[in-house]
């Protein structure tokens, strides 16, 4: 029998293909540009990866109970395209900022019931509802840019706390730690790992697995929620396809941040790892000259690698373990 | 063993459901003919329906063979892509060669995927989004993000051309459907596909070569999405980057329309047939009864996500019956 303390050899070692990663590519950037290394490139990087890696917490959440929500691409700026309407149509700006986070849980809740209750498979709902999202966002604005028109709005995304760090920064970085204080100290928190690692088991110890899985899909739907009013905040603008691609980008960087695809494993700071590798690879492929449109190749391979490499790492520690 | 009312109730439900396909269609048919007297059930819109819908049941064949195991193929519409794009893009070489070209991408892209699934044993929408991602990023960089126009005069017939009354896509769409039909249902790959989509574990232990049919399906679906793509590219005379966005979503809507379910062991090759010619001839509906693009879309979505959830809960519901009932 393994105790304890083996298992927290092995969840940290499972991971690590990630960190290695990082590593990899913070030495190829530096040999590419004597900038890339510099305080303000780095802390570039992370502020460009900030809307992204507020979306990719909620999916790794949901990642961790073993499922997927593909519509936060579209779910992004729709929560944009609300809050500007709202604002538009004279809300205030606090009232149109609760009114696009409402929407954007509850798209997210919707994701969960329907799921929950057909016990369909969460990847392809919300595929379908990632679709379904973006026509309803084209009808709404007929295709068309909308433009923020309170002022103040802009402070969320650009404004800096004593000038120096970005609010959107100091809400990811809090965020990532909030969550992972919730997910390995707090009972729903751990939960969330039954749920995922072995669902029926976590059904036979009493948990109430229906009010979890809806609780992480509304949960994902907000901070995709979140993430919109931030980018919707900086660019000034909002429109319909606005965040095309986030939906593969946040499960690869929660895959890359070695949570694991199944289930049952993974955090909220290793998701932090995985998206300053997504931003370093985009900073250091724009560094090295590749077109963007290659950024999808690299892209594509790079998540087929780490994801097949910690796969397979975990099989290996599994049949290891079943042997001994 | 008593047969129950539910039994038969749930029997003859499941009959019902099998033949809604043909309702439904005949229904939207009739429909549309009210609707839009004179134009839906012309000579002419026939033959475009006919037309249209040909490129999609090719691809719709490859679906359904990895919806069979148990898989799915989101990857298609790149590969339809990418392989317009090369048969376009190669024509300098000899229209033979850049349709080789295009078809041997497909197979090639079918069988990484099918690699990665069943050897790797990462889940088959992950790869296959993967690869989408992937390919259409290929696309991208190989087209410089531009439309490209072809040159080949003779090419267009493949597309565009007709024998007597019959669109030569949609002739080789009654081939091939013919072909799914018979090695689906008469040959021992075929049936090994429908083993492993509903026990994998059994048919492992029978001592199937899983991989290797898990492969071929995939393979297929690749060549099927490939060669779409080739007739595809001969009717519009160029290749654009817009192609194939929609096709996965549509593709699989029509797929389990037809009686294929997303947990495997079901579905047929007219089954696909049948739904995708439904879903065309809603889309085709809607757009002479000028519905408005954006709606179509929605639609569209809202049925895609109808159908997968409808298909789940009747699939687990009649999963949880057979448990029940053996205790």
């Amino acid at each position: 029998m393994l105790n304890i303390f083996s298992w927290k050899k092995i969840n940290l070692i499972e991971n690590q293909v990630g960190l290695l990663l990082l590593i990899i590519l913070v030495f190829v950037g530096s040999y590419l540009s004597p900038y890339f290394l510099t305080v303000y490139n780095l802390y570039s990087i992370l502020w460009a990866v900030s809307v992204l890696g507020i979306v990719c917490l909620g999916q790794a959440v949901l990642l961790i109970t073993a499922n997927f929500d593909m519509s936060v691409s579209m779910v992004v700026p729709f929560t944009g395209i609300v809050t500007v309407w709202a604002q538009i149509a004279n809300y205030g700006l606090w009232t149109s900022i609760m009114i696009g986070l409402f929407v954007a849980t509850l798209i997210g809740l919707l994701n969960g019931f329907i799921v929950v209750f057909t016990k369909a498979n969460a990847f392809l709902i919300t595929f379908g509802m990632q679709t379904l999202v973006y026509a309803v966002a084209l009808i709404f604005t007929q295709a068309r840019t909308w433009y923020v028109t309170i002022p103040e709005f802009h402070e969320l995304g650009r404004g800096q706390l004593f000038g120096r760090v970005h609010y959107s920064v100091i809400i990811f970085l809090g965020m990532a730690i909030l969550l992972e204080i919730i997910l390995r100290y707090t009972r729903t928190g751990r939960y969330l790992f039954v749920l995922g690692a072995n669902e029926d088991a976590g059904r036979r110890l009493g948990l109430s697995m229906i009010k979890l899985k809806i609780l992480v899909f509304g949960f994902c739907g907000f901070m995709a929620g979140l993430a919109g009013l931030i980018m919707t905040s900086r660019l000034g603008q909002t429109r319909a396809g606005g965040a095309v691609g986030m939906d593969f980008d946040s499960v690869i960087a929660v895959v890359l941040g070695g949570t694991s695809l199944f289930g049952g494993t993974g955090g909220a700071l290793r998701t932090i790892i995985g998206v300053l590798i997504l931003g370093i690879l985009s900073n250091v492929m724009v560094l090295g000259g590749i077109p963007i449109a290659a950024q999808w190749i690299g892209k594509g391979l790079v998540f087929i690698l780490v994801a097949g490499a910690n796969e397979h790492i975990r099989k290996l520690i599994l049949d290891k373990y079943k042997k001994s | 063993m008593n047969i129950s009312q539910r039994d038969i109730f749930e029997n003859v439900f499941g009959r019902i459901i099998n033949h809604t396909i043909i309702i439904l269609l005949l229904g939207l048919t009739f429909l549309f003919s009210i609707l839009t007297p004179e134009v839906f059930l012309s000579t002419d819109n026939i033959h475009n329906l006919a037309r249209q819908i040909s490129f999609n049941t090719i691809v719709a064949f490859g679906q359904v063979t990895v919806l069979i195991t148990k898989g799915i193929d989101l990857s298609v519409g790149s590969v339809l892509a990418l392989s317009a794009a090369i048969v376009i893009g190669f024509q300098d070489l000899g229209i033979v060669i850049a349709i080789i070209l295009a078809l041997l991408m497909g197979i090639v892209v079918g069988f990484l995927n099918g690699w990665l699934v069943s050897k790797i044993k990462i889940p088959a929408f992950i790869v296959t989004l993967g690869t989408m991602t992937l390919v259409y990023g290929i696309v991208l960089t190989y087209t410089k993000q531009q439309s490209i126009i072809g040159k080949i005069d003779s090419f267009t017939i493949l597309g565009s051309g007709s024998i007597g009354p019959l669109p030569i896509p949609t002739l080789i769409m009654l081939i091939l459907l013919f072909i799914f039909h018979m090695m689906l249902n008469y040959t021992k790959p075929g049936r090994y596909l429908y083993a492993i989509g509903s026990n994998e574990q059994a048919t492992f232990q029978a001592s199937v070569r899983i991989v290797r049919y898990k492969i071929l399906a995939f393979t297929i679906s690749g060549f099927c999405a490939a060669l779409a793509g080739v007739l595809l590219a001969s009717r519009l005379n160029s290749s654009s980057i817009h192609i194939g966005q929609q096709t996965a979503l549509f593709v699989i809507t029509g797929c389990i329309m037809g009686g294929a379910s997303i947990l495997g062991g079901k579905g047929s090759a007219l089954g696909a047939f049948l739904g995708v010619l439904t879903l065309g001839v809603l889309i085709n509906g809607m757009r002479l009864l000028s519905v408005f693009t954006y709606n179509q879309l929605a639609i569209q979505a809202l049925l895609f996500i109808t159908v997968v959830a409808v298909d789940a809960f009747y699939v687990n519901k009649v999963k949880n019956r057979i448990i029940k009932s053996k205790f």
